[in-house]
This record gives C-alpha cells, sequence and structure tokens, in this order.
C-alpha cells in the first residue's frame, strides 16, 4: 500500500468515525436501531456543499449540516415516540424521504467544490503534505467531537439517556422523560452523521446523493471492530474504540481492495463490509454456544 | 398525604378480554403512614400502585399526593413524589450501569437533569457514605455494574435508592419475594428503617399474612378491585395470621386457601 492510500484511508476512517460514534449513541445507547443515517450523512455533504457554493463560511457550513443532520434524527424519534412507529420502519421511511430531499437541496445528483474554501484550506498553506494535513485536521474534529460527547454522557442528562437505554422503566420511575431523551439522543447521532458528511464533502470535494447508501453498516462495522480491539467499559475508551474501529476497518478494506490476489474490486465494498457485520454478529453467538456445549458435557 | 377517591381502572376495553381490574378504591392515607396490602393473585394490588405512581392512568376518580392533584400525571412526572421499588431486582435498577451511577440517577429523582457532571466527587462521597450504612461492603463496589450484584444487594440498593431524593411516598411492589428468607428478612429491616428515618407515606404489598401485621400501621385487604378489610390501630393488634386467613377465604367465598399460593410466613 502506497503511503498516499495509506493515509487517504486513515482520512475516511476517521470521516466515518463521526458516523460510528453516532451509530454507538443509537444503537448501543440507547437500543435504538436507527437506520436513519444512510439519509442524514448525503444530506449533511449535500447541506454543506451548497452553503459553500453559495459562499458560507465552512465552519458555518459545517455547523448547518450537523443541524440538519439533527432535524432528520429528530422526524424518526418523532414517527417513533409520538406516533408509536417501530424504530426500524420510523427510520426506513426518514432515510427514504431524505434521497428526494437531498436531491432537491442540491437541485441535481451531485455537486462538485473546486475552487470553495472548505475548513481545510486555511491549513493547506502549513508546509505539510495536503494529504497528511486532511487526516490532521479531521483528526482534531473527531477528537474534540469525542470528548465533548463523553463529557455530556458523564453529565446528569447524559446519563439520564443512558439509563433510558437500558432500563425505560426505570428510567421513568426515577423521573426521567425517556421519550424527550430518545428525540435528543437520535437528534444528537445524526447530528454527527451530519456533521460526518460535511466533512467527507469537504475532503474529497465532492457531495453525492448516492454516497449514503450503506453508510449505517460501515458505522456498525467500525462499532463491532472498535468493541473487539478495545473491549471497554469506560465511556470515553468506548467511544474512541469506535474511532479506531472506523479507521483499522477503511485500513483492511484497502488491503483486501489492493490485494491482487483475492482478485476484489472497489465495487465489492459493500459485500464484504455486510460479510464483516454479519460475521462479528455471528461470533459471538457461535463462541457462546460452544462455550454452553462445553459446560454441558 | 394520599386522597384516593373512586378510582376505576379498566384494561383492554372494548375487547374480550376486558378487565375491569379496580373498580372504585377510596382511601386516605395520612402522611408518614406505613400500609400493607394483601389480596390474593389478581386481585389489583400491582394495579393500584401503578396507578398511584402514574403507570396507570385512572379512567374515573381522583388521586391526591400531597393536596396536589396528579390524576391526569404520567410517571415521569409523579417521580418526584413517588419512589418505588419493584418485585424484580432487575427490574429497578440499570444492570449495565454501575452502582454510583444508579445512584446519580436516583438522586435526582424529581429534579431537572442538566449538564453538570452526574458524579462530582463530593456527591460521590455522600453515596460511599450511604451505602456504607448498609453494612454489606458495597462502599468499595460503587464502580461495580449493578448487575454483579445478587438480588437481595440490589434491592438493598434500590431502598437505598428510593430515599435518596426525599420523595413523600414509598410504594413496594412484593419487594422481597424474590428473595430467600434471610435476605427478605433483612431488606424488611431495612425497609423499616428507612421509612422510619425518612417519614415516608408507604405501601407494601406483600403475599404473607405474617408481613402484613407485623409490619407498619394498617393492613389492606384488596379483592377484584376493591377494599375489602382496612384494619388499624387496635383492631390491627388483635388480629393474629389465622383470623386473617379466615378472612381471606370469606372473601373467596368459601374456597378453601390450601391450593392458594399464599405464602404464610
Ligand atoms: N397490562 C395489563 N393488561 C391487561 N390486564 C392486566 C394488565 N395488568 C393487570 N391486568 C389484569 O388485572 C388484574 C389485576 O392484576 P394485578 O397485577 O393488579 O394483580 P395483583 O393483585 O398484583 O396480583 P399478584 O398477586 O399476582 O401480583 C388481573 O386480572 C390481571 O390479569
Ligand atoms: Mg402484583
Amino acid at each position: 500500500m502506497s503511503e498516499i492510500a495509506l493515509f487517504g484511508a486513515v482520512e475516511i476512517g476517521l470521516v466515518y468515525a463521526l458516523v460510528a460514534v453516532g451509530v454507538y449513541l443509537s444503537f448501543r445507547v440507547l437500543d435504538f436501531p436507527d437506520l436513519t443515517v444512510d439519509g442524514s450523512f448525503p444530506l449533511g455533504a449535500a447541506v454543506c456543499a451548497v452553503l459553500l457554493i453559495a459562499g458560507v463560511n465552512p465552519w458555518l457550513a459545517s455547523l448547518a449540516a450537523g443541524l440538519a443532520g439533527a432535524a432528520a434524527g429528530l422526524v424518526t424519534a418523532v414517527l417513533n415516540v409520538r406516533f408509536k412507529i417501530l424504530h426500524l420502519l420510523a427510520s426506513i421511511l426518514t432515510m427514504i424521504a431524505l434521497f428526494s430531499v437531498n436531491l432537491r437541496v442540491m437541485g441535481r445528483p451531485n455537486v462538485a467544490l473546486l475552487m470553495q474554501d472548505t475548513v481545510l484550506t486555511p491549513f493547506y498553506g502549513l508546509g505539510l503534505p495536503d494529504h497528511i494535513v486532511r487526516p490532521l485536521v479531521v483528526l482534531v474534529i473527531v477528537a474534540a467531537v469525542v470528548l465533548l460527547l463523553a463529557r455530556f454522557l458523564s453529565s446528569e442528562y447524559g446519563l439520564a439517556m443512558r439509563a433510558t437505554g437500558v432500563n425505560a422503566r426505570m428510567a421513568r420511575a426515577q423521573g426521567i422523560n425517556t421519550d424527550a431523551h430518545i428525540c435528543s439522543g437520535i437528534a444528537l447521532s445524526n447530528g454527527l452523521c451530519g456533521l460526518a458528511g460535511a466533512l467527507f464533502a469537504q475532503t474529497n470535494g465532492f457531495a453525492d446523493v448516492t454516497t449514503g447508501i450503506g453508510t449505517i453498516v460501515v458505522g456498525l462495522a467500525a462499532v463491532i471492530v472498535g468493541e473487539t480491539v478495545l473491549p471497554a467499559r469506560a465511556l470515553l475508551l468506548a467511544l474512541v474504540g469506535c474511532v479506531v474501529g472506523s479507521i483499522l476497518y477503511r485500513l483492511a478494506v484497502q488491503v483486501a481492495l489492493t490485494a491482487d490476489v483475492i482478485g476484489l474490486q472497489a465495487s465489492d465494498l459493500n459485500l464484504v463490509t455486510a460479510l464483516l457485520v454479519a460475521v462479528a454478529l455471528i461470533l459471538p453467538r457461535l463462541k457462546g454456544k460452544s462455550r454452553a456445549v462445553r459446560a454441558a458435557r | 398525604m394520599i386522597v384516593v377517591q373512586d378510582i376505576h381502572v379498566t384494561f383492554g376495553r372494548g375487547t374480550p378480554l376486558e378487565k375491569h381490574a379496580l373498580r372504585g378504591i377510596d382511601l386516605t392515607i395520612p402522611e408518614g403512614e406505613f400500609v400493607t396490602v394483601i389480596g390474593s393473585n389478581g386481585a389489583g394490588k400491582s394495579t393500584f400502585l401503578g396507578a398511584l405512581a402514574g403507570d396507570v392512568l385512572a379512567e374515573q376518580g381522583r388521586i391526591a399526593i400531597d393536596e396536589c392533584d396528579v390524576t391526569r400525571w404520567d410517571t415521569p412526572k409523579r417521580a418526584g413524589l413517588v419512589a418505588r421499588v419493584f418485585q424484580d431486582p432487575l427490574a429497578g435498577t440499570c444492570a449495565t450501569l454501575t452502582i454510583e451511577e444508579n445512584m446519580a440517577l436516583a438522586a435526582a429523582r424529581g429534579q431537572r437533569r442538566g449538564l453538570g457532571l452526574a458524579l462530582a466527587s463530593e456527591r460521590r462521597n455522600g453515596f460511599r457514605d450511604r451505602i456504607a450504612a448498609l453494612g454489606l461492603g458495597l462502599e468499595n463496589r460503587l464502580h461495580d455494574r449493578m448487575g454483579l450484584l445478587s438480588g437481595g444487594q440490589r434491592q438493598a440498593v434500590s431502598l437505598l435508592m428510593a430515599a435518596l431524593a426525599g420523595s413523600k411516598i414509598l410504594l413496594l411492589d412484593e419487594h422481597t419475594a424474590a428473595l430467600d428468607p434471610a435476605t427478605a428478612d433483612f431488606v424488611l429491616d431495612l425497609t423499616r428503617r428507612i421509612v422510619r428515618d425518612n417519614r415516608l407515606t408507604t405501601l407494601m404489598v406483600t403475599h404473607s399474612m405474617r408481613q402484613a401485621l407485623d409490619y407498619g400501621d394498617r393492613t389492606l385487604m384488596l379483592h377484584e378491585g376493591r377494599v375489602v378489610l382496612d384494619v388499624s390501630g387496635t383492631t390491627r393488634a388483635g388480629l393474629d395470621v389465622p383470623h386473617l386467613l379466615a378472612l381471606f377465604a370469606k372473601q373467596r367465598g368459601g374456597a378453601e386457601i390450601s391450593d392458594d399460593s399464599l405464602l404464610i410466613g
């Protein structure tokens, strides 16, 4: 693998680390399987790209992308808690709707960012090669997000959110409005995915409605890889695990695609990812079974 | 103080499984009174406690706690006034959160939860002192996940949690039913202590006639959604388990008691 390919894999891994952290929040903390991500990620990319072209400050554009993602998450959460639509179905509805919304936002299937300033622009002239500047800047953003999120989840409000996911009945008996915490948690999760979409658009120089497909699976893969390499109970470590998992996943994909012997092409990526997640979900079960069988003997 | 006026609860209204679980309960429980509640399976005891806590809303009647009409309030809104311990030790705590996190959740019951740290250090020390007073050696395990504790330990911590936020009312629904006799006695003693120290108005559901008479100041018997016995003071002091069993049998239309699921403790 060339140096450029290596840093490229780390960079994309770091961008998707924000998705992984968001997915951790919905799937693990809130126990709410949320597929909205496949729509909120390209939504973030679309909103950011359109605003950049309109000449908006790149940080403001990224913030707006996060807010747009959060709004999408809120729609899913409200469909679930207020109108009692099953969480999976609610998120699929939002995701499908977002495909049309994203086309409307951009006015066409894809938008290229050529001359626009991005959050990366000020750092390009500092002497480091571009392919190192990009992951470094994203790393700083990801680190800030992870620290803030860990602090948030240790607050009174964040603890109530965690309780909502673990034992909603207990949470309600302790005076926690579980509906409100599901709404804010899913909004936050998708806000992070929207921000990830914004960073994707800025590091890759384009936004495309089709980039969203499979985002949720990639995020889940990162969470699972992270849990395997860093089986931590502590919150901060679990979040760091998501980041590490996302980078490792991208490196593994890069290796698989560059190793000609296996004969994989870039278009096989989704198949490989789906297989990886399936295996990761099946393995603990098999392990548990063989342990049970051994214990029974 | 709790004032309950003619509350009715029906499950599955309009379906073939319609169940009129509470059929007009009228009750006034003065501040600080400890009431034990008995009744056969399906009598409506849990439903009654659920109606007080807000899990089920009464379709008719009125519930007031401390002069505050809470009839239309949902569970989270009532939580500032009402603390509970469930029958299932798993139900009342968060298994994957630590002991101190569970305590922090309970300590903020009924208050606005902001962005301040849930486990600031002075708070932690307060929890440590409280839990040390249990005498279970849990003060060194504050960082352990709740799920690692035994059922009895979890119920003891749940009781402690119930008293952390200064609620007015404590609802106990067979909270010792899942415990072995020695542990159950320990938890009951702890219950008595916590109720006394915090002057909590308490309702305790039990299937043990012995417990029903030994603990508290007043005993209620529910049957088919109604209060059929309400004794306190000297009348209650004069009652013994056989009396209670006889009354019980009478309410059930003379059905013999041997096949009942009652525990006579
Ligand atoms: N959620 C519900 N839906 C439908 N019916 C219910 C529901 N909860 C309780 N019931 C019914 O209401 C009646 C009263 O139930 P409840 O749980 O209050 O009894 P209980 O006195 O607590 O009995 P036990 O001693 O077995 O705990 C029962 O007939 C029960 O089947
Ligand atoms: Mg019951």
